[in-house]
């Protein structure tokens, strides 16, 4: 009994920190946003502005909510939770303590799903959450949301196949599926993360995410200048305040698997450095990847689609291939 | 695609450079100026809310009654009447109106005045609630020379 309650505490705390957190990631994004073009940002609601975001929220539930005449309603409503469910379910994977940590005299598992095949089940949601999109964008029956749809669906089928294929890397390096076996296989000061003997896996895995999780410079799925929002473009009021909580919600989940699977998870950079809790080191390590996101964001201008495609097939394919290929041979030597 | 160009691609060298340049700014000052708590220099040419000048000493209005700006004026906002002057061979100003909702703020009227009597001033906040705020009168003109630049004031 007391197992399901801490899986129901945990859940609850986990689920409510991912929520709690994405409004204040989006007043991040639009502060850094400004910081990074000499602007303020927001400055007016609450103290520097904090509170922006719950204010745009109270607009964004204040609207019509419309729906086309000529749209497929049922795919059109499910559209937005589509893209947002599979990122928290995915979030039950990732481990923010240790196995069997001693709290209160109780054994608790710091993972909700301590799960044998954690990353193919990550794999699987990543791909899910595509359906959300490309469901927006047909459903709206609208030219432009169709072709931000196409454009995403083909990112995400030329991307995900570099993706998995980074992540073989790390699988044979940890010589498990499990993502908290990963951590484990990571323990020690920070020169035994997987970034380091994996740093082409890693270099490959962050950029296919930037396309995965549709942000500049791959956004071509709501290239504004091009197809008004994508498949956002019919989209009003709170659904719409639904696609970009799931975005930043799948952008929180993104950063926190790459966290664990190449930059140690839940443990501190050095030894000595262990009595902070794991759960801290885990989120300072999400906002500094978020925020790796947002400093190449508002960098970088957006790609041409044919230059996606080259980069996806002809760059990154190759070198994940090459880079299993080197990882494979290593660890069987070294074992 | 030289081998040059490979090693610089794979090395992130040109995305690194621009992302320092925007480091760089990300650091760097802010050049918002957050308007209604502070406000940009006005520049001594500005051409804001108008004044009518009279003279620091006797109190006299400069305008000689010339009827100059109301002719030049484009928009034709400029109302003047004038009556035969009781005292020194001047003039006398009785009417002296400019209806702000039709003035384009060009100074034509301010450069062909022959006695620097209507100047524009740096006064540039002339949002109101009351269309009837737009209608400036002699009097509300000459209260306003207190905005005038000081130089243009004799004295």
């Amino acid at each position: 009994m007391s197992d399901f309650a801490f899986l129901l505490i945990k859940a609850i705390l986990w689920v409510a920190v991912g929520v709690g957190m994405v409004p204040f990631i989006i007043y991040f994004e639009r502060k850094f946003a400004g910081f990074f073009q000499s602007r303020m940002g927001p400055t007016y609601a609450g103290p520097w502005g904090a509170l922006q975001s719950f204010g745009d929220m109270a607009k964004l539930l204040s609207k019509e909510d419309l729906t086309p005449d000529w749209a497929d309603k049922p795919v059109f409503r499910l559209a937005p939770y589509i893209l947002f469910v599979p990122g928290f379910l995915a979030m039950a994977l990732v481990p923010f303590g240790a196995l069997g940590k001693d709290i209160f005299g109780y054994q608790v598992d710091l993972v909700i799903a301590d799960f044998d095949a954690g990353l193919i089940m990550f794999l699987a949601l990543g791909s899910i959450a595509v359906y959300g999109i490309v469901f927006a964008g047909w459903a709206s029956n609208n030219h432009w949301s169709l072709l931000g749809g196409l454009r995403q669906g083909a990112q995400m089928v030329s991307y995900e196949l570099s993706m998995g294929l980074a992540l073989v890397g790390v699988i044979l390096m940890a010589n498990s599926l499990n993502l908290s076996e990963i951590v484990q296989g990571q323990s020690g000061n920070f020169w035994n993360w997987y970034f380091i003997p994996q740093i082409v896996a890693f270099v490959i895995f962050f950029v296919a995410s930037i396309a995965e999780l549709n942000r500049a410079p791959f956004d071509l799925a709501e290239a504004e200048q091009e197809l008004v929002a994508g498949h956002m473009t019919e989209y009003s009021g709170m659904r719409w305040g639904l696609f970009m909580f799931g975005e930043y919600v799948n952008m929180v989940v993104m950063s926190a698997i790459i966290a664990t699977l190449f930059f140690g998870g839940y443990k501190a950079p050095f030894t000595f450095l262990e009595f902070v809790p794991g759960f801290i080191w885990l989120l300072a390590k999400i906002f500094f990847l978020i925020f790796m996101y947002m400093w190449i964001r508002w960098t970088l201008p957006r790609y041409r689609y044919n230059q996606l495609m080259d980069i996806g097939w002809k760059v990154f394919l190759p070198l994940a291939i090459a880079n299993l290929a080197v990882t494979a041979i290593i660890v069987s030597v070294v074992q | 695609m030289g081998l040059k160009d490979i090693i610089k691609k794979s090395a992130f060298v040109e995305i690194i450079q621009g992302m320092s340049v925007t480091g760089g700014y990300f650091v760097g000052p802010k050049v918002t100026v957050e308007y209604p708590k502070e406000h940009v220099t006005v520049w001594p040419r500005y051409r804001g809310l108008h004044a009518l000048l009279s003279d620091p000493d006797t109190g006299r209005i400069n305008c000689s009654g010339c009827h100059l700006c109301e002719t030049i004026c484009p928009s034709q906002c400029i109302y003047i009447e004038t009556s035969e002057g009781a005292v020194d061979n001047r003039k006398h100003i009785d009417t002296f109106d400019i209806d702000l909702s039709r003035c384009i703020f060009c100074g034509f009227c301010e450069e062909v005045c022959p006695c620097a009597a209507i100047v524009m001033t740096p006064v540039h906040e002339l949002a109101t609630y009351d269309k009837g705020d737009f209608f400036l009168t002699k009097e509300k003109l000459l209260a306003n020379q207190v905005n005038a630049h000081k130089e243009l004031i004799k004295g």
